[in-house]
């Protein structure tokens, strides 16, 4: 798949194991900069063991993962947040602290840096909550909060476990609309979907999971033609099969 | 009335041991509440406790050793302290068991080691004087000690500060920056063990977590911003601290528990009248309307 196209993200042989008992292997692949990468498979099926393993957190049994992109550019998602919503800190701190790994820990912000943080919490649709606590935002708003801290982080390699999980539809169409801004501009980005919908809407490339396997293919492939290859994905989503 | 203030407040203040006292307690009120709101916020407050324990087989064999010599006793529980802290650490990490449990297990034999050892070495009067400490005997040195001691601990706090925020907010984020969690982690435990070790001088091992985190847990009724908590946290400390000083000046009373008494106090009247969380707004809560400023 390499050498097509420009990308910073490869995968070459990759085996992932979590607890000593192998997850995925064989995983080859790379990811197209600039694309909307859709992460599927049934539960259990590896992704985000494969998302974890992207980011570094889990070390390769085998192979490796290659990525050129700065680990101040690179954002992760995860699907159980880690956030303790009782800490003291408003919507904007949040937002703020997205700069922080590029900016350092010791050099205060300028007007600059609010104003970039006003301008990102606009386009969230989130600048009326910016002196909100974190721990009175509801699902979607703390999303939006979350991707707006992405954004401040001028993130070049984003990765989302289900993002749009638990979340209103005003707020995944504005998600989705900033994920393909970020694309456009060259972010190479990897969510994680279970609905066929969203993956219609949002995806340039499909990787399917399926048994410790990943195969690389396209959202148009999963949704209509080869219905072969569509029924092993849409199986592997966990969907009935087409024409079964 | 002027006079009788000055009687008071100033007038115990003509004594060196009552100015040195007053120095200390300043300089421990500086650097121990932002550590323990860190604590609280982490939800780590019960920590501060388990660790002045861990430092006391340190001071009693520094005791042992050097006699009683504050920088000796002093080396001594940072290196105990860290010790534990380390213990507990790997014992948690090997295990999988949760670090709050093999915590419980070292500070208990801590405590017991401790005790042992000054017994060993001293009388009874050593050993409460250890445990509970004495502030009106504060010399020269010791605020030397004291103030260094404060000094690194603020310093190092105001590095490590939006690591910290961040290592409390959101640790996936921080790791996900490739920044060792770990060791943010590890340098804040350290703070809270130099600090220990600042204070147990003036209130005692067993007393120096009252001035880390009562202030804290009292600032919380009182604040909603992190920025709040550390700044009121503070001024209560160095309220507690010359107010236990005073009252144990004109009553004759032991200083150190004087000062967390008086903290104490004002942690159950915050939690009866403060500004948030406490038994008065439950009491008086209002739906705001619509469309009314926010709250800050």
């Amino acid at each position: 798949m390499t050498g097509r196209y420009a990308s910073r993200l490869e995968l070459q042989n990759l085996q992932l194991a979590r607890a000593n008992r192998t997850v995925l292997e064989h995983v080859t692949g790379s990811f197209r900069d600039g694309a909307i990468t859709a992460l599927v498979g049934a539960n259990g099926a590896g992704k985000s063991t494969l998302v974890q393993g992207i980011m570094g957190m889990l070390r390769p049994v085998a192979g490796k993962v290659v990525c050129s992109v700065p680990k101040e550019r690179r954002a992760w998602l995860p699907q159980q947040l880690a956030l303790d919503l009782t800490f003291p800190m408003s919507v904007e701190e949040l937002v703020m602290t997205g700069s922080w790994p590029s900016h350092g820990s010791f050099t205060g912000y300028c007007a600059r840096h609010y104003r970039h943080g006003r301008d990102v919490m606009a386009r969230l649709g989130i600048s009326q909550l910016a002196h909100r606590p974190l721990g009175e935002l509801s699902g979607g708003q703390r999303q939006r909060a979350l991707i707006a801290r992405t954004l401040m982080q001028e993130a070049e390699l984003l990765l989302l476990d289900e993002p749009f999980a638990n979340v209103d539809s005003e707020t995944v169409d504005v998600l989705m609309r900033v994920l393909r801004d970020m694309a456009i501009k060259g972010a190479t980005i990897i969510v994680v979907l279970h609905d066929m919908e969203q993956l219609a809407q949002l995806a340039d490339e499909v990787v399917v999971l399926r048994q410790g396997h990943a195969h690389w293919t396209t959202p148009q492939t999963i949704l209509h033609s080869q219905p072969e290859v569509a029924n092993n994905a849409r199986l592997a989503l966990g969907l009935p099969g087409v024409g079964a | 009335m002027i006079e009788l203030l000055h009687e008071w407040l100033i007038a115990p203040f003509d004594y060196g041991f009552m100015r040195r006292a007053a120095v200390a307690s300043l300089a421990l009120s500086l650097a121990a509440p932002p550590i323990g709101v860190f604590l609280m916020l982490r939800g780590m407050s019960l920590i501060g406790d388990a660790m002045a324990h861990a430092i006391l087989p340190g001071v009693a064999l520094g005791f042992l050793l050097a006699g009683f010599s504050l920088p000796a006793m002093s080396l001594g529980g940072v290196l105990s302290g860290l010790l534990v802290a380390m213990l507990a650490g790997s014992v948690s990490q090997m295990t999988g068991h949760r670090e709050d449990s093999a915590m419980a297990s070292f500070f208990l034999i801590s405590l017991a080691a401790g005790v042992m050892l000054v017994s060993l070495g001293g009388s009874s009067v050593d050993l409460t004087h250890v445990l509970f400490g004495s502030i009106l005997a504060v010399n020269t040195t010791a605020l030397l000690l004291i103030a260094a001691i404060s000094s690194v601990i603020v310093i190092t706090l105001a590095l490590i500060f939006r690591a910290l925020v961040v290592e409390c907010l959101d640790p996936l984020f921080l790791r996900g920056q490739g920044m060792h969690a770990g060791l943010v982690h590890g340098v804040f435990l350290g703070l809270v063990v130099l600090n220990l070790t600042a204070g147990f001088q003036t209130l005692g091992t067993l007393m120096a977590v009252g001035l880390m985190m009562l202030p804290a847990t009292t600032a919380r009724f009182w604040s909603k911003r992190l920025e709040g908590l550390i700044g009121i946290a503070i001024v209560l400390a160095i309220l507690a601290s010359a107010g236990g000083l005073l009252l144990s000046y004109h009553l004759s009373i032991p200083s150190g528990p004087a000062i967390i008494l008086l903290a104490g106090v004002g942690y159950m009247l915050s939690a009866l009248f403060g500004r948030h969380h406490s038994l008065l707004v439950r009491l008086g809560r209002k739906a705001a309307p619509l469309g009314a400023p926010e709250p800050h």
